[in-house]
C-alpha cells in the first residue's frame, strides 16, 4: 500500500479508473416503505480514458442486479463479488486479529474504488467494443432491486396504529464514510465527481429530500403516487448522495428562502425553535470564508433513528429527530447548534470539495471541524472553545498513548529528516504504528480510530492556523474553493474537475502559493507522521543567579503513540513582573535552558502585578518562596503542538496559577494538578474559584469536583460542614431560610450549571466511615423536595437528573449486616437506602405519567439502580434493564439500560446474558444502538483479556469470529466495532480459550507432507471445530444458531462463492451473478470472447495490465489462469508492486482446461434469469412473495461451502445435498465428537465421488501451498 | 342542663321535706316516701306559683302581688291561717343555704374577648358592653401562614404527597417491575412500555407546561428570498437590512398568507399532474 504512492507521486485515487464519469442518473421508481424495497435504475455516463477498456468495475452491494446494458442497446455480461462475505476466505484455523487483519485489508482493496476495483466488474461485449474510445462517453444502465436492506438505507416503520404517514414511517439512507454502493451501484469514490439526476417515486404523501435541486414534482399518472426530480449541476462524488423519504412536515428557513427543513409530523415547534439559528451559521461561514455558498440549496431532514447526529451530504444533511428541542430546553441547544454548524461546514469541505485519496480524509473532516469550531467560538465564547481544544488534546493524546499514534495522512512516508540537524537522523519510524486493525482503508479502521482522527486533524488544522495566521489559512480556503467553484462551471472535458479534490499535497501546494511558506516539514512531521510529543518541565530558582533552571525532558518517546519533538517551544513565566515568554529550541529528549527573571521590584511594596491579558491584579504573595519572584510556569500554552505535559511545580504556584491566571486552560491544568494536593489552601482556592462569578463556568464545575477529592483526602482534619454545602446556600438558597433551596431561576445560566453540577460533588463526599455523610443525603433528599420550577422559564429536567444522579452517586459499597445469601427484600434495605429508592422510585415513576424532554431523569434513575445493584443494596437483576433496553423505548433510555446490562454483564453475567447483549448488537433494527452497545462493550468488556471467566468460552470466540468474518458485509463500521471487541477480549493473538491444537500442530504437519490434493479429506476431520477443508464452513456453526436471523439479508442470497482450495486467504473471488432468477446468460459470450474469464482472472488481468511493464499478461494469456485464483497476484492487485506473478514452485498446477468449462462452471447453475431480464424491458415492480421463495434458497446460498462452489460442475442438487451433510457434521462435531471418524468416511466418500470432476477443475488450487507463507508474509 | 338544674333546685326541697318529717318526728324515711312527698311538694309550690301568675295576668299585671298568691291559695282549698302559724312554730328546723358554686365559672366559658369598659360619660350604672365579638369583626378562620419557609414546606409536600398518590395509583392499576427478585409492594416501579414512535414522547415532554410569549417572532424578509447567487453579501447591507426587519415584522404578522406566497421554495410549489408523456423511468 505503501508502494503506489511512494513509487510514483502521480498516482492518485481518482485517476486510478481506466474512465472518468460524467454524470450518472438514479431513479428510484418503487421505494416501498411498507416492504423496504426499493427498485431503480441507474445510468452512468463514463467516458474511458483509453480504447482498450473492457471492464468496468462498479460499486455495489446488497443490490439485486437485473442488467447492465450499455447506451441502451447491448446487454453486458456481469459479475458481481464481496470478499466482506467470507473476509479470511477459507483459512479457518486462525482465529487471531494478526491473520484477520491482513484479509481484513485486502477485502477491503478488493473492492475499494480508489484501487480500480469493485464489487461489480461489468465486462463490455465484444459486440459493442466499438462504442468505446477514448474520451467518446458510453452510458452505462443498471437495472437494480433490493430488498430490507440491511444496512445503507434505514427504514423507520413505528408499529402503532395509524396509516403509515400518519405513524410517522420513513425512510434514509446513511452509512460509515463511503457507502452509498448499500443503495445503489456507482463510483463510490469520494475521487469521482460527477453531475447527478435524480428521480425518486414515492407515495403521494411522502416527500422525498435529496441531493440538488428540486427541479419538479408530478404524479404519476395513477395519481396515486409522486415523482421528485432533482437535478445536481455541481460536480459530487457518489458517498455525497443521499436519498431521504417520509411524511415530512416542511419549513423554509424564514432569513433564507434557498434553505429548507424537514421534520416529523408534529415536530414543527421544535424545529422552528432549533433552526432559528442556522442563519447565523451560513452567514459566518460565507463572511470567514470571503466564499458565497456553493450550492443553491440547503436541505436539512431531520429523521429518527438516525446512525449519526449529523450526515452531510451535497447541500442535504440529515440530522437525528433527536437534536429537536423547545425553548424550554437549556443543555440541548448547545449540542444541535454545534452539530448544525458542522453539517453547514461540511457542506464547504467534504461536499462541495471533496478528497482526492482517502488518506485525504483528514483535510475535509479537519478543515470543516475548524470552521465550526470558528463558529462555536463566535456563538459561544473563547473560553468554551479553549476548553474544547484542550478536551480535543487529550483525548487524541489518550487515544495516541492507548493504541499508537495516528498518522493523519499515511499514503506517503515524511520525507526523511535532512542531515543538516544536529543529531543524529533518527531511523525513520516503522510506518505502521502497530494498530490492531489496518489503517489503510477507511473502512477497516476502528470506529473510535476515525473519530480521534478528526479529532487530531481538527487540532493540526488549528496549528496550522498557529504557523501561518488565521487570515492567511482562511485565504487558503478560499482559494481552493474559488478553482472549485470555477471549476463547476466548467464541463467534464476541461479537466478542471479535479479542482474539486483535495489532498495532502495539493493542500500544501496552495499554503505555498497563498503564503509563500512552505509547510512541507510541519505536514512531514504532523500529518505524516504519528503520535504527539511528551514534555516533564521541571525547574529550579537559584537564588544567586536570578535565573529559573528549566529542564524539559522527552523521556517516553519510546513509548507508545508518543515521539520525540524537535524545533521551538514556548515556555511562559508569570512573574511578579509580569508574563514573560520564551522560546525554546529543544532538541534532545533532554532540553536546558537558564532563564534570567526581569522582576528585580521589591516585593513588599505592595504592587499590582500585571498579567498576560495586560490586566493588573493584587495578589495574596504570602504563601510564595521569598526570593523568588515566580508565581507560576506555562508550557505551550496556546496548545500549538500535539503535546501532553507534566509540569513540576509547587502547590502554591498551582494555586496561583488557579486564581489568577486568566487563560481557562491553564486553570483546569491547575485544578486537576491541585488534586494532589490536599491541603487548607488548595480547599480555599478551589472554594474561591467555584464562588467567583468572574471564572468560566466549567471551570467552576470542575473544581467543584476537585474539592470533592481534596475534601475526602482531608477527610480526618476536615472541620466544619460538608464542602461546598456553604456555597451552594449562598448560591442557591432562598432568602430567608438557606437551607431551603430556591424556586428554580435558570435564567443565569452560569448558575444553572452550577446548580447541576455541586450536588453531584458533594454526593461524592466520604466521612472517615467511607461513606456519604448523612447530612449530604439530608442536603440532597431536601433538594428533591423542595424543587420548584413553576415559575421557570426553563425545564428542570437536566436539573433533576442531576440530583438523582447525585443520589446514585452517594451509594457506597454495603456493609452487609444480614448474613450472606439471604435474598435482599424491600424490607430488608437500610433506612438510607429506603429514601434513597424512594426517591428514585417515585422519580422514576412519574416519567411514565408525565415524561420529561429526552427521559434524563429515566435516564439517571437507571443509572443509580444499577449502581445501588453494583453496591449490593439491591439484588443484582438484569430483567428490568432488559425491559427498558427494548426496542420502542426512546433511545436514550435503550442505551442506558444497555450500559447497566454490559455493567451486569461483567459482574454477574452468565452466558444467557451476553448472548442476549450479542444479539442485540446484531439484530437491533436501530443501526445506532448496536454500534453503542458494542462500543460499550469495548469500554466496559465483560471479562478481561486472559483471566479466566467464565464468558471466555469457545462459544464467544466463534460467535464474534463469525461476525467479523462474514455476517457485517453491509456494515463495516459495526464489524470494525467487534474487531475492537474482538481484541478487548481476546488481543491480536489466537484466543487462549480455544484449545491449542496439537491437532492444529498434526495439521501443519500433514500440509506440509501431502502434496497431493488428497490431503485435503484426510486433513478434514482433524480439525475439532471447523474443518480446514471446508472453506467456508466457517460460518456453519454460526447458520445453525442464527440462520433464522440472516433472513433479512440482502436479496443477493445465491451467492456464488468461489475460493481457491489452498487456505491463502488472500486470493479471493466470489462470484455473484445475480440469483437465481436472474439469467445471465454468460456462457455464451464468454465462450464467444476468449477475454472472458472467471471473476478472478478477469481482476487479475486488470490489474496486471496496470502494469505493463512488469508483466506481460494480456487476455490471451487467460489461460494460464484455468486455476482459478493465482496466490501470488493479489499482491500485484494491492500494492501495484512489480511483484511477478510467478506461480510458487510447490504450487501444483492443474491440467489446463479450456476457457469454456470453466466458464460454464461459474455460471451454469446460478445465473438463472431473473425477472424481468429476457425479454422483459425491465423491472416490473414487486409481486407479493417474489422474493421469498428465493429467500430460502439464498439461505442456503449464502451458507454455501467455498469448496462445493469451486468444484462448481457438479450439479446443483448436489451441493446443497453435500451441503446439508456438512451442516450434519458440524452440529454433530459439537456435540459428538466421536461420531468424527463416520464423518469422515461419509465426507470421504463424498468427496471420492466427486473426484474426478474435481482434479479437473481445481487440482491445482488444491494443491498444498507452500506458497502459503508467501503470501502471507506479504506485508503493506 | 335540665337534670342538674333541677337536682339543684329539687336540693333544697329535699331538705326541706326532710326537716318537716323530722320535726314531725321521724327519724327515717325511705327513700320513695321521701321522693314522693318531695314531688307532691314541688307540684304544689308550682301549682300556686302558675296559678298565682295567672291571676296576675288575668288582672292586666306582669308581676304577681301577694293578693294573686292568696287567690291562688284559696282556689286550691289551702287554709291561709296555719300558714302564719306554721312559719311562727318553734322548733323550726333552719335549712342552710344553697352555695352558689358554679355559675360564676359558666360566665368565663362565654366571655369571650376582653369587655370594654365604659368610658367617662356613661354611668357605671348602665349595662356593660357586651363582648366585644359581638360588634366588632372576628376572623372566623385562623389566620394564614405567611412564613416563606412553611409555605415552601406545605407546597412541596402537598406537590409530593399527589405526587406519590398519583404514581401509587398507577402503580397498583397497572403492571409493575420489582426492584428485588420477589414480588414488591414497597417500591413498586411501573412496567415501561414501548410506544411508538418512541421520539415523540420524548421531544414533546408533558411534566410541564411552558407558555411561550414570542419570544422570537421570525421576522420574515422577503428580499432576500430566491435562489442563492441572487443574494446579496450579507455583511453590506446589515445595518439597512435590520431596519427592514423592524418594518417588516409588523406586515408579517398581519397578512401571513401573503407572505407565504412570496417564498420561492420548490418544496412549496404545487404538484404538476401528470404529462401525456410518461417520465421515464
Amino acid at each position: 500500500m505503501q508502494g503506489p504512492y511512494r513509487m510514483k507521486k502521480e498516482k492518485t485515487a481518482d485517476k486510478s479508473r481506466p474512465f472518468k464519469l460524467a454524470h450518472q442518473i438514479v431513479s428510484l421508481t418503487g421505494i416501498n416503505i411498507q416492504r423496504q424495497s426499493i427498485i431503480g435504475f441507474v445510468e452512468l455516463t463514463i467516458v474511458p480514458l483509453r480504447d482498450t477498456l473492457r471492464n468496468i468495475k462498479l460499486n455495489a452491494k446488497q443490490c439485486r442486479i437485473y442488467r447492465v446494458i450499455i447506451n441502451d442497446a447491448f446487454e453486458a455480461p456481469f459479475q458481481y463479488f464481496d470478499p466482506f462475505l467470507d473476509i479470511c476466505q477459507g483459512d479457518t484455523k486462525q482465529r487471531s486479529l494478526d491473520a484477520f487483519s491482513t484479509a481484513h485489508l485486502a477485502a477491503a482493496l478488493q473492492t475499494d474504488p480508489d484501487n480500480n476495483a469493485g464489487e461489480l466488474v461489468i465486462s463490455i461485449p465484444p459486440e459493442a467494443s466499438h462504442l468505446v474510445g477514448e474520451g467518446r462517453a458510453l452510458r452505462l444502465g443498471i437495472e437494480f432491486s433490493s430488498e430490507q436492506p440491511q444496512g445503507g438505507v434505514h427504514f423507520v416503520i413505528p408499529n402503532c396504529e395509524g396509516t403509515l404517514s400518519e405513524r410517522g414511517a420513513h425512510m434514509f439512507t446513511y452509512g460509515h464514510e463511503n457507502s452509498s454502493r448499500l443503495w445503489f451501484p456507482c463510483v463510490d469514490s469520494f475521487a469521482e465527481p460527477c453531475t447527478w439526476r435524480l428521480e425518486f417515486t414515492v407515495d403521494e404523501n411522502m416527500t422525498a429530500v435529496s441531493c440538488g435541486d428540486l427541479i419538479e414534482v408530478g404524479y404519476t399518472p395513477d395519481m396515486r403516487r409522486k415523482t421528485y426530480h432533482y437535478l445536481l449541476n455541481t460536480p459530487t462524488s457518489a458517498p455525497n448522495i443521499a436519498l431521504a423519504v417520509g411524511p415530512f412536515e416542511i419549513f423554509v428557513d424564514p432569513y433564507m428562502h434557498e434553505v429548507t427543513l424537514f421534520c416529523l409530523p408534529q415536530l414543527m415547534p421544535l424545529l422552528k425553535v432549533s433552526a432559528r439559528y442556522m442563519h447565523e451559521a451560513f452567514e459566518f461561514y460565507e463572511e470567514t470564508l470571503a466564499n458565497r455558498y456553493p450550492y443553491s440549496c440547503y436541505k436539512q431532514v431531520f429523521v429518527d433513528e438516525a446512525d449519526q447526529d449529523i450526515s452531510a451530504y451535497a447541500t442535504m444533511s440529515i440530522v437525528s429527530t433527536n437534536l429537536l428541542h423547545s425553548m424550554a430546553i437549556i443543555d440541548q441547544t448547545y449540542v444541535t447548534r454545534k452539530a448544525m454548524a458542522q453539517a453547514i461546514a461540511e457542506q464547504f469541505f467534504g461536499c462541495f470539495i471533496s478528497m482526492q485519496n482517502w488518506s485525504d480524509t483528514w483535510l475535509p473532516k479537519g478543515i470543516s471541524t475548524y470552521l465550526s469550531s470558528l463558529y462555536a467560538k463566535k456563538c459561544f465564547g473563547n473560553n468554551e472553545y479553549r476548553e474544547w481544544i484542550q478536551t480535543e488534546l487529550q483525548e487524541v493524546v489518550r487515544y495516541e498513548e492507548q493504541f499508537g499514534g495516528i498518522v493523519l495522512d499515511p499514503s506517503q512516508a515524511p520525507a526523511p529528516v535532512p542531515s543538516s540537524t544536529a543529531s543524529p537522523a533518527a531511523p525513520p519510524r516503522p510506518p505502521d504504528p502497530g494498530f490492531y486493525f489496518p489503517v489503510r482503508n477507511l473502512h477497516t479502521m476502528s470506529p473510535k480510530y476515525l473519530e480521534v482522527l478528526r479529532k487530531k486533524a481538527h487540532l493540526v488544522m488549528r496549528m496550522l492556523e498557529h504557523r501561518i495566521g488565521q487570515e492567511l489559512l482562511l485565504q487558503v480556503f478560499n482559494k481552493q474553493l474559488s478553482l472549485a467553484s470555477n471549476a463547476v462551471q466548467e464541463k467534464i472535458g476541461s479537466g478542471l474537475w479535479s479542482h474539486m479534490l483535495i489532498s495532502t499535497n495539493v493542500f500544501a501546494k496552495a499554503i505555498f502559493t497563498v503564503t509563500g511558506k512552505d509547510m512541507a516539514v510541519f505536514i512531514d512531521q504532523w500529518v505524516r507522521t504519528g503520535g504527539h510529543a511528551k514534555f516533564h518541565l521541571s525547574f529550579v530558582f537559584n537564588r544567586k543567579r536570578y535565573t529559573v533552571e528549566l529542564e524539559i525532558r522527552q523521556d517516553a518517546t519510546q513509548q507508545r503513540g508518543i515521539r520525540k519533538y524537535v524545533g521551538p517551544l514556548l515556555v511562559t513565566i508569570q512573574e511578579l513582573d509580569g508574563t514573560f515568554s520564551h522560546t525554546l529550541q529543544v532538541e534532545g529528549t533532554v532540553a536546558k535552558a537558564d532563564i534570567t527573571c526581569h522582576s528585580k521590584s521589591r516585593r513588599n511594596k505592595k504592587k499590582k502585578i500585571p498579567l498576560c491579558t495586560g490586566e493588573e491584579v493584587d495578589m495574596d504573595l504570602s504563601a510564595m518562596d521569598a526570593d523568588s519572584p515566580v508565581l507560576w510556569l506555562r508550557l505551550d500554552p496556546d496548545m500549538t503542538l500535539l503535546r501532553s505535559t507534566f509540569i513540576e511545580q509547587p502547590d502554591y504556584q498551582w494555586q496561583y496559577q488557579l486564581r489568577h491566571e486568566r487563560d481557562v486552560t491553564a486553570q483546569m491544568e491547575a485544578i486537576s494538578a491541585l488534586e494532589r494536593y490536599p491541603t487548607p489552601a488548595s480547599r480555599l482556592a478551589l472554594t474561591d474559584t467555584i464562588e467567583n462569578e468572574q471564572a468560566y463556568y466549567k471551570v467552576r464545575c470542575r473544581a467543584a469536583h476537585c474539592l470533592t477529592k481534596v475534601a475526602n483526602a482531608m477527610v480526618a482534619n476536615w472541620a466544619g460542614p460538608p464542602a461546598m454545602l456553604a456555597i451552594f446556600r449562598k448560591l442557591f438558597g432562598s432568602f430567608s431560610c438557606p437551607h431551603i433551596v430556591r424556586q428554580n431561576n435558570f435564567t443565569n445560566l452560569q448558575h444553572y450549571f452550577l446548580q447541576k453540577t455541586i450536588p453531584v460533588a458533594m454526593a461524592g463526599l466520604r466521612n472517615t466511615h467511607g461513606i456519604c455523610p448523612p447530612e449530604v443525603i439530608r442536603f440532597l433528599l431536601d433538594l428533591f423536595k423542595y424543587n420548584d420550577n413553576s415559575k421557570n422559564r426553563y425545564s428542570d429536567n437536566y436539573y433533576r437528573a442531576s440530583l438523582v444522579e447525585a443520589l446514585g452517586a452517594t451509594v457506597t459499597p454495603v456493609i452487609s449486616v444480614v448474613q450472606q445469601g439471604t435474598a435482599i427484600t424491600a424490607e430488608s434495605v437500610s433506612s438510607d437506602t429506603k429514601l434513597v429508592l424512594e426517591e428514585i422510585t417515585r422519580c422514576l415513576n412519574l416519567e411514565k405519567l408525565l415524561p420529561c424532554y429526552k427521559f434524563t431523569v429515566s435516564v439517571a434513575c437507571l443509572k443509580a439502580i444499577r449502581k445501588l445493584q453494583k453496591f449490593g443494596h439491591l439484588p443484582s437483576n438484569p430483567s428490568l434493564f432488559r425491559s427498558y433496553a427494548e426496542y420502542g423505548q426512546f433511545i436514550d433510555v435503550r442505551l442506558a439500560a444497555l450500559e447497566a446490562l454490559v455493567d451486569f454483564t461483567k459482574v454477574d453475567g452468565r452466558w444467557p446474558d451476553m448472548e442476549f447483549l450479542l444479539d442485540l448488537a446484531e439484530n437491533d433494527p436501530e443501526p445506532s444502538v448496536r454500534h453503542q452497545l458494542i462500543r460499550m462493550l469495548v469500554e466496559n468488556p465483560p471479562f478481561e483479556r486472559s483471566h479466566k471467566h467464565r464468558l471466555d468460552k469457545e462459544e464467544l470466540v466463534e460467535r464474534l469470529w463469525n461476525l467479523i468474518n462474514c455476517m457485517l458485509s453491509h456494515d463495516s463500521r459495526l464489524r470494525c466495532n467487534f474487531v475492537d471487541l474482538y481484541y478487548v477480549l481476546y488481543g491480536t493473538r489466537r484466543p487462549l480459550c480455544l484449545p491449542i491444537p496439537e491437532l492444529a500442530a498434526i495439521l501443519n504437519i500433514k500440509h506440509e507432507r501431502h502434496a497431493s490434493p488428497m490431503q485435503d479429506k484426510e486433513v478434514k476431520p482433524v480439525l475439532p471445530l471447523i474443518p480446514f477443508v471446508s472453506a467456508s464452513s466457517d460460518t456453519e456453526p454460526a447458520h445453525v444458531t442464527s440462520g433464522a436471523k440472516r433472513k433479512v439479508g440482502s436479496p443477493l442470497r445465491e451467492t456464488e462463492v468461489l475460493t481457491d482450495d489452498n487456505h491463502l486467504g488472500l486470493v479471493t473471488v466470489e462470484i455473484v451473478a445475480g440469483d437465481e432468477g436472474s439469467k445471465i446468460n454468460v456462457k455464451e459470450p464468454s465462450l464467444n470472447g476468449g477475454n472472458l474469464a472467471p471473476a478472478s482472472k478477469v481482476r487479475v488481468l486488470e490489474s496486471l495490465k496496470e502494469e505493463p511493464g512488469n508483466l506481460s499478461v494480456t487476455a490471451a494469456a487467460t489461460p494460464i489462469t484455468a486455476n482459478p485464483v493465482l496466490p501470488t497476484v493479489v499482491p500485484v492487485t494491492l500494492a501495484g508492486n512489480p511483484v511477478p506473478p510467478i506461480l510458487p514452485p510447490g504450487m501444483n498446477l492443474g491440467p489446463p482446461h479450456p476457457e469454456g468449462q470453466v466458464k460454464s462452471e461459474y455460471f451454469s447453475d446460478n445465473s438463472q434469469s431473473l425477472p424481468g431480464i429476457l425479454g422483459m424491458p425491465g423491472p416490473v415492480g414487486f409481486e407479493p412473495g417474489m422474493f421469498r421463495a428465493k429467500e430460502s434458497d439464498g439461505e442456503s446460498g449464502h451458507s454455501k461451502h467455498h469448496r462445493t462452489d469451486s468444484m462448481s460442475k457438479l450439479k446443483k442438487k448436489k451441493k446443497d445435498k453435500k451441503k446439508h451433510k456438512h451442516k450434519h457434521k458440524h452440529r454433530r462435531d459439537h456435540k459428538h465428537g466421536k461420531e468424527k471418524d463416520k464423518d469422515k468416511d461419509k465426507d470421504k466418500r463424498d468427496l471420492s465421488k466427486l473426484k474426478i470432476k474435481e482434479e479437473t477443475l481445481s487440482s491445482g488450487s488444491s494443491s498444498p501451498s507452500p506458497s502459503a507463507s508467501v503470501s502471507h508474509e506479504f506485508s503493506f | 342542663m335540665d337534670g342538674l338544674s333541677s337536682n339543684l333546685r329539687r336540693r333544697p326541697l329535699q331538705v326541706a321535706v326532710a326537716g318537716l318529717l323530722f320535726e314531725v318526728g321521724f327519724d327515717n324515711a325511705e327513700k320513695m316516701a321521701h321522693e314522693t312527698l318531695i314531688e307532691m311538694t314541688q307540684s304544689i309550690i308550682c301549682q300556686v306559683g302558675l296559678s298565682a301568675r295567672s291571676y296576675c295576668e288575668l288582672s292586666g299585671r306582669t308581676e304577681p302581688v301577694i293578693g294573686d298568691v292568696i287567690i291562688a291559695l284559696v282556689n286550691m282549698g289551702l287554709p291561709l291561717d296555719s300558714i302564719e302559724t306554721h312559719a311562727k312554730r318553734s322548733g323550726r328546723t333552719v335549712l342552710p343555704a344553697p352555695v352558689p358554686s358554679t355559675q360564676p365559672k359558666q360566665l368565663s366559658i362565654l366571655q369571650a374577648g376582653v369587655k370594654q369598659s365604659h368610658p367617662s360619660h356613661i354611668p357605671i350604672h348602665l349595662p356593660q358592653f357586651p363582648d366585644p365579638h359581638a360588634y366588632i369583626r372576628t376572623p372566623t378562620h385562623k389566620q394564614p401562614v405567611t412564613e416563606y419557609e412553611a409555605i415552601r414546606e406545605k407546597s412541596a409536600s402537598q406537590k409530593r404527597d399527589t405526587e406519590r398518590a398519583l404514581t401509587r395509583f398507577v402503580a397498583k392499576t397497572s403492571d409493575t417491575h420489582s426492584l428485588f427478585l420477589t414480588e414488591d409492594t414497597i417500591f413498586p416501579l411501573v412496567a415501561c412500555k414501548p410506544h411508538m414512535p418512541p421520539y415523540l414522547k420524548a421531544l414533546l415532554p408533558s411534566d410541564q407546561v411552558f407558555e411561550f410569549e414570542d419570544e422570537f417572532s421570525i421576522p420574515s424578509c422577503p428580499t432576500r428570498g430566491g435562489p442563492g447567487p441572487s443574494r446579496k453579501a450579507r455583511s453590506d447591507a446589515e445595518g439597512e437590512d435590520d431596519e427592514n426587519l423592524e418594518e417588516l415584522k409588523e406586515n408579517t404578522e398581519e397578512g401571513k398568507g401573503g407572505e407565504t406566497d412570496s417564498i420561492d421554495n420548490p418544496y412549496l410549489r404545487p404538484v404538476k399532474q401528470p404529462r401525456k408523456k410518461k417520465p421515464k423511468t
